[in-house]
């Protein structure tokens, strides 16, 4: 009797989480609108407070990093000052989540446009791009993939990297590994001409790494970092492409990369591998 | 002769007790006088320790009367938990509260059910700790103590709430047989100083001696009841007669 | 310039934030810690009540608590409220509700099974020396149950407190997330700074746990039996 009893329970409620569940995927919360955030004289910004050197906290706790200085100034532009701003700390797995419980109006926190992540919230124009490239010591700099022909490249498994070779390039021989610093430490064991990974990490990585040099700095298809808006939040989208083209025009990507990531990747790197300005990729 | 010349503490008339089906008293009358030790005796089952625990109110009964000092159990200004104060209860388990001393154990009931004060209940509690030889033990806990020395507080627990009748449950039958007699010898003690007192116990030499009256249950009847004296030495009904012979060796 | 990497923890702005994190993880976990055991041990008597569908009502919500992560209950009331409800609750808020229906219902598990281990001669030697029902309880069956209860409930507690880490999820700022913070600030310069940083919290984590369940055993001790 109380078996089935709690069993009874268990389902009812257990129907009740999936219809939840279900409500929280399909959504309803409104987001706000351009006027209300107007009105309210703040705009909430999600940002990243542990991804250096995009969103990350300096040492006295304070927001910086690429995507700040490009909010930052987005906010300025909204309100005439940059303070008139929430910053809501996230984790990379609830950006989507966040929007969609409309907890913020706008994601500044490397958001990689993908199909899916369209399907759920609205891309603004992007100010980034990012690609998988290859990094080797810079006395046997692998230029092209052609570098790599009878010679071994280290990858880590479940990478974009590894499915691009693996697909694109069969002859080019692949060494894998599960975590990042193990295939490190085989690249700096001379076990593989080259690593393959996202580009960003190695630019940062050859930085702090002397004899080494990314010698292709970009591959493949090309993934576009955008700030997004709550879907349907047409005016706010509107609104925040037409700033991001009036950026564009002063080259302001150009000097958040000088602000935030130049000091981080080095003057080696070519910034135009890597921002876009005015959502026009080149 | 009327109940009141006769000084009747607990009259029990046609008591009735079932669980479920199984009847386990079918219509008890029993009538125990001030000063009257009355022991039960019978079979494993025949429904002497229920009998004891419906005069305490712990069991409900569904037939039949018990009346307590003139007062009928159920009726409108009968309360259990006053007349529980005037009915001395030991139990075979060793019931006494884990987490008090000896001392606070015998004064939980005077304290706060019956609102005297530390100084004389404790007085009383000194003295009666005398009379069974533990007044060294006072500021124990009952870890501390034997089987037989906790049963012993227990006894001394309900006489310091100064009832009017004291009810026995098998208060040996748990111990080791050599702390049997001290617990056997206070009981004695207290039959002697004319404490009203039910019995149900195992032990037919103690009931030999300390009762004023035997009543023989079986089957959730009494089956045979008369004084101490005639009982055991020529028991009126064959199932007693077999019932006392299963104690002895022949 | 490699070094030991140890001045992280010398840096008064980094203990400063790391010590205003770890506040926001003890003000959840006492808030919640306080309003279990209160509502737990009520929710435990009322538990011990005769009416079944009471009870298979709590061993639900009981289960519901023990089956399902806490991250996902987190998760359910911070964004599931918002878009079901249109009602934005706090992080904290959200926190402190989640581990207080959490350790209610833990509580309330502990005092109702607690409580019926005392033995049935407890209550009814309490009864025949004329207490009320409610002396009987506040006199015996209570003061044995604190004592029975103590260690499990003290383990409950310090579960509890480590659990408080999952708050990073729902917006709050904890110690653990005051500490990744640093370490990515300091990757670069100072690789080493994960090892001090989390060494430290650890240190943190410990001097509060261990307190507690020397304190759980101590008090075994002393209430033994």
């Amino acid at each position: 009797m109380r078996r089935t009893m709690v069993k009874f329970f268990g389902t009812t409620i257990l129907l009740g989480m999936i219809v939840l569940a279900g409500a929280i995927l399909t959504g309803t919360a409104d987001a706000r609108t351009l006027d209300e955030i107007k009105a309210a004289g703040r705009i909430r910004v999600a940002v990243f407070a542990d991804k250096p050197p995009f969103g990350y906290l300096d040492e006295e706790g304070k927001n910086v990093g690429f995507d700040l200085v490009i909010a930052k100034r987005v906010v300025k532009d909204l309100f005439g000052s940059e303070n008139a701003v929430e910053w809501v700390l996230l984790e990379p797995a609830n950006r989507v989540e966040y929007l969609e419980a409309d907890k913020i109006d706008v994601v500044f926190a490397n958001f990689t446009v993908t199909k899916e992540r369209a399907e759920k919230v609205d891309f603004a124009l992007p100010y980034m791009k990012v690609a998988i490239g290859v990094v080797s010591p810079e006395s046997a700099a692998v230029k092209d993939i052609a570098d790599l022909k009878g010679k071994k490249l280290i990858v880590v498994k479940g990478t974009t990297a590894e499915t691009f070779f693996a697909s694109n390039y069969p002859d080019v021989e692949l060494l894998k590994f599960d975590a990042i610093s193990e295939a490190f430490q085989a690249l700096t064991d001379g076990r593989g001409a080259g690593l393959s990974n996202d580009n960003t990490f190695l630019f940062a990585w050859a930085n702090t790494n002397k004899g080494y040099t990314v010698g292709i700095p970009s591959l493949g298809s090309l993934d576009t970092i955008a700030p997004a808006v709550r879907k349907g939040n047409k005016e706010l989208l509107e609104w925040l492409n037409e700033d991001i083209q009036k950026l564009g025009a002063e080259n302001f990507i150009h000097k958040a990369y000088d602000e935030a990531l130049a000091p981080y990747y080095g003057g080696t790197v070519n910034p135009n591998d890597l921002v876009i300005e005015g959502g026009v990729i080149k | 002769m009327t109940a009141q010349k006769r000084d009747v503490i607990l009259d029990i008339k046609g008591l009735r007790k079932s669980y479920g089906d199984k009847i386990v008293l079918n219509g008890v009358d029993i009538c125990v006088e001030r000063g009257e030790a009355v022991v039960i005796i019978g079979p494993s089952g025949c429904g002497k320790t229920t009998l004891l625990r419906c005069v305490n109110g712990l069991e409900t009964h569904q037939g039949g009367t018990i009346t307590i000092d003139g007062r009928e159990a159920g009726s409108k200004n009968f309360d259990w938990i006053l007349v529980r104060q005037k009915v001395g209860m030991v139990f075979q388990s060793y019931d006494l509260f884990p987490h008090m001393t000896v001392l606070e154990n015998i004064l939980l009931g005077p304290l706060r059910a019956q609102k005297r004060t530390r100084e004389e209940a404790s007085g009383q509690a000194i003295r009666l700790l005398e009379r069974v030889g533990l007044a060294d033990r006072v500021n124990d806990f009952p870890r501390q103590l034997s089987g037989g020395q906790r049963q012993r507080i227990a006894i001394v627990r309900a006489l310091c709430m100064n009832p009017d009748i004291m009810l026995f449950d098998e208060v040996t039958a748990s111990l080791d047989p050599e702390m049997v007699r001290e617990v056997l010898d206070v009981i004695l003690g207290v039959a002697r100083q004319g404490m009203t007192m039910m019995i149900v116990t195992h032990e037919m030499g103690f009931a030999r001696v300390a009762a004023d009256k035997v009543i023989f249950m079986e089957g959730g009847v009494i089956a045979e009841e008369g004084p101490a004296k005639e009982f055991f030495t020529l028991p009126k009904t064959e199932r007693a007669r077999r019932f006392l012979n299963t104690f002895y060796f022949e | 310039m490699r070094n030991s990497g140890f001045d992280v923890l010398l840096s008064l702005n980094n203990l400063r934030r790391l010590m205003l994190g770890l506040g926001g993880t003890l003000e959840i976990a006492a808030v919640s810690v306080a309003v279990s055991v209160i509502l737990g041990v009520l929710c435990g008597f009322a538990m011990m009540s005769k009416n079944r569908a009471v009870y298979a009502l709590f061993r639900v919500y009981l289960e519901a608590f023990r089956i399902v992560p806490i991250l996902v209950w987190l998760f359910l009331f911070f964004f599931g409220s918002a878009i079901v409800f249109g009602a934005n609750l706090e992080g904290w808020f959200v926190s402190v509700l989640v581990f207080s229906l959490w350790g209610t219902a833990e509580m309330g598990d502990l005092v109702r099974g607690t409580v019926l281990s005392i033995p049935a001669h407890q209550w009814q030697s309490a009864e025949a020396i004329g207490l009320t029902p409610w002396q009987v309880r506040r006199f015996v069956i209570i003061p044995q149950t604190l004592r029975r209860i103590a260690p499990s409930a003290i383990n409950l507690v310090t579960r509890m407190v480590k659990t408080t880490s999952l708050v990073v999820f729902v917006g709050v700022t904890d110690i653990l997330r005051v500490g990744k913070q640093i370490i990515e600030f300091n990757m670069m310069k100072n690789p080493m700074a994960s090892f001090w940083i989390y060494g430290f919290i650890f240190l943190i984590y410990f001097l509060i746990c261990y307190p507690i369940s020397r304190f759980s055993k101590k008090l075994e001790e002393k209430w033994s039996y």
